[in-house]
């Protein structure tokens, strides 16, 4: 065997060891060995030369990177992420043909969907969902992400909350409390402009505190705006003020100025 | 999808009857006496001419017709001539006398002493052609492959327009023969090297056809990367302008920027020939989701134009189910033509329609109803979850959010209370309505008038010259006289 690919899987070895006693800080310093080491190999992206040991060596560095986009949700670094998953990706989609598919491409791949949606890119979620196959769209950890956004585009935020139980994969959970928080904020948002007002306790109900006084030191941080009197919270300051009867003058004028100059072009 | 690449007419190989045969050939041959011309003449007009005058020809190509023309054309025994005939089927025994008449009218033309570049590259378009006709794609992946290597080689402005034709069909046998994604760094290698070229004829063919190779895949980010980076200039050839709007379009309805995409989709429809009715069929599918998705209904007449009913008919039922705002119909809908939306890569999209389904369904309540208790409403949108209640309250409070209905709701007594709608005309609303209107048509105008054509009377060009020294003259004389005024003044 190749030593190369020997001093890989040893350190491979160590890195997954420590990976299971939870000691990730001896994980990070492993893999940025690793991520060095690989850079040796010329079978992997994008140069994909075909050395004879090319699908040990792709399959060797696909299970490094999962286990890199893995580690980064476990440390909480949704950049790390972001990165890891990057260099992932090439092993799902170009390498396809080359390697046997993994069994974590598709928890990883719905996972990347739900940090889209908690990040709110919802355009680049949909762009990564036409890449799926209705086969892939059918796998209980996709599926999960899919349902996620539209309970989420629709407003249906229970449903949403209720998902956290049901997730498919423990790693899912660091996103999903994430997701808690944003819609928390989408619920804020709707309720000051669908309520007249809300008496503190089904606001608190609502925003999914457990306390008064959570919900108190929320509004002073979010919204100073809303109005707390009588055990209710107005939302009255937060609508919009009554539609100005002025003429806009100004403005009228560009336009009739605009028009006049168009219309002299044409005739 | 193979229907709407080809904007022509899928030619069918019609059944040669040997009478045919040798107009067609002086056909070819006046064609190419054009290319010569065109060639030394320097002007890319008369090629694109050739091209035309070719393509009504295409259905008349045979094997027989096409070794008769490499013999006149290439020099026999070449080594370009027998690449090019080795694709072509060897010849029958019927078929020796054309050849025999072939054989003498290259002795009376002998034209084929020194060979210009563009009627080599034109030989291989023809041969292409005729083998993606045929159906025989692998050796239409071998003959465009020979031909773009040489295309590399060669920079003449001539050859530009031929060239992009055969790019096109070079990434159509590989299409055609399920290959794409193998060619991709090639287009991109000529991509660069049409740039670097100014060939914009060839950028423009060759960025559509990353394009569509990237959307073939659904790669959306890279097509959009490398679109939103590549130059950009005015259009040379409307139908390469076209499947850019579409793929435009395309990108744009998949990052959810309706109104773009909406834009983009109508006008590749609009710009499209009327004998392209499989793109167009594709343009109108996606427009009316996007239509959809925007909460517009498309008007009745969409569907009904000619020979695209039947293509459109489930996005009409898709339509009527949107309108009503009837969750079950939808669902029910979705799932009848399944596999049409499968097909046409619209799956998802429909999924996104759900929600528009909803507010569809929750503005028919608010408007029909003053007041309404939330678990009503839950059982009107036919809401089938656990906690229906909730689950309405919270749709329609991010549905006043969104200003898709004017409401307000109670919590405590549990019911949506819908708005009086005032007065609109009270409002500045018309303004910005006519406003919107008004700019919209002179735009429109101004568009139009930048986009009228004149042929470039070159032949007017020396009598002109002439005029032009002429008026020069009366106008200095003008000027001299405007200028003695002005000291008089003084």
């Amino acid at each position: 065997m190749d030593p190369k690919l020997t001093e890989v899987s040893q350190l491979f070895d160590r890195f997954k060891a420590s990976f299971l006693r939870n000691d990730y800080d001896n994980c990070s310093n492993l893999l940025s060995q690793l991520k060095v080491l690989l850079t040796g190999f010329r079978s992997l992206p994008p140069l994909f030369a075909d050395t004879p040991n090319a699908v040990h060596e792709l399959t060797i560095a696909r299970d490094i990177y999962e286990h890199a986009v893995v580690l980064s949700v476990k440390t909480e670094d949704q950049d790390a992420f972001e990165r890891d998953f990057f260099q992932l990706k090439p092993y799902y989609t170009d390498a396809c043909n080359r390697l046997p598919p993994s069994p974590q491409e598709y928890p990883i791949l719905g996972l990347n969907l739900l940090r889209l949606l908690v990040q709110n890119r919802i355009a680049e979620f949909h762009t990564e969902l036409e890449l799926l196959s209705s086969a892939a769209l059918e796998n209980p950890c996709i599926k999960h992400a899919v349902e996620l956004e539209q309970s989420f585009m629709e407003g249906a935020y229970n449903r949403v909350l209720s998902a956290r139980q049901t997730v498919p994969h423990d790693t899912y959970v660091y996103f999903m409390d994430l997701l808690a928080k944003t819609v928390r904020d989408e619920i804020a948002g709707c309720s000051e402009k669908a309520y007249d007002y809300l008496s503190i306790k089904d606001a608190k109900q609502m925003l999914l505190f457990s306390s008064d006084q959570e919900l108190l030191e929320y509004i002073t941080e979010e919204h100073p705006e809303w109005e707390i009197k009588n055990g209710s919270v107005y939302f009255q300051k937060a609508k919009e003020s009554a539609p100005c009867k002025e003429i806009p003058s100004l403005q009228l004028i560009n336009q009739t100025l605009s028009y006049a100059r168009e219309l002299e072009r044409i005739v | 999808m193979s229907e709407d690449v080809e904007m022509k007419d899928q030619a069918t190989p019609s059944q040669s009857v040997s009478s045919a045969l040798p107009s067609a050939l002086q056909h070819l041959k006046g064609i190419s006496s054009i290319i010569e011309s065109g060639s030394y003449s320097k002007e890319v007009r008369r090629i694109a001419r050739a091209l035309r005058l070719t393509f009504a020809l295409r259905r008349k190509l045979t094997a027989p017709l096409l070794s008769s023309f490499l013999d006149y054309v290439l020099v026999p025994a070449s080594e370009l001539h027998a690449k090019l005939s080795s694709y072509l089927p060897s010849p029958k025994e019927g078929d020796r006398e054309m050849e025999v008449d072939s054989a003498t009218s290259a002795i009376q033309n002998p034209v084929a002493k020194h060979l210009l570049p563009e009627l080599e590259i034109y030989c291989y378009l023809l041969v292409l052609l005729f083998l993606i006709d045929q159906k025989r794609y692998d050796a239409a992946k071998a003959c465009s492959s020979a031909s773009i290597v040489r295309l590399k080689s060669l920079n003449r402005r001539t050859v530009d327009v031929i060239a992009s034709r055969l790019y096109f069909y070079y990434s159509y046998s590989y299409e055609l023969a399920g290959d794409l994604a193998e060619i991709r760094g090639n287009l991109l290698a000529l991509h660069r090297i049409a740039t670097l070229r100014h060939d914009e004829l060839g950028q423009e063919t060759l960025l559509n056809l990353l394009l569509r190779n990237y959307l073939h895949y659904n790669l959306y980010d890279q097509a959009e990367k490398l679109r939103s980076k590549a130059p950009r200039f005015e259009a040379h050839s409307n139908q390469q302008f076209c499947r850019y709007l579409f793929y435009l379009g395309k990108i744009r309805t998949i990052q959810l920027e309706y109104t773009d995409a909406k834009e983009s989709l109508l006008q590749a429809a609009r710009k499209a020939p009327s004998a392209a009715r499989g793109f167009r069929i594709q343009c109108n599918k996606w427009a009316l989701i996007v239509r959809l998705l925007l909460g517009e209904v498309p008007e009745r007449n969409v569907f009904m134009q000619r020979g695209m009913e039947k293509a459109l008919r489930p996005y009409f039922e898709l339509t009527n189910a949107v309108r009503i705002g009837d969750l079950d119909l939808f669902m029910n809908v979705a799932e009848k033509f399944g596999t049409t939306f499968n097909r046409d890569g619209t799956h998802n999209l429909i999924v996104r329609l759900r929600h528009n389904v909803i507010r569809t369904g929750l503005r028919n309540i608010s408007i029909s109803y003053s007041r309404i208790s939330l678990a009503d409403v839950a059982k009107k949108l036919r809401l089938n979850s656990a906690n229906p209640v909730a689950d309405a309250e919270s749709i329609v409070a991010k549905a006043i959010r969104d200003g898709a209905v004017e409401a307000s709701l109670d919590h405590a007594d549990g019911w949506m209370v819908s708005k009086e709608t005032g007065d609109i005309y009270s409002t500045n609303e018309p303004q910005f309505a006519f406003n919107s209107r008004i700019a919209f048509c002179l735009n429109m105008h101004n568009e139009a008038v930048r986009a009228l054509r004149f042929p470039p009377n070159t032949h007017k060009e020396k009598e002109s010259a002439e005029k032009r020294r002429e008026r020069h003259q009366q106008e200095q004389e003008l000027a001299k006289h405007i200028e003695e005024e002005d000291d008089d003044d003084f």
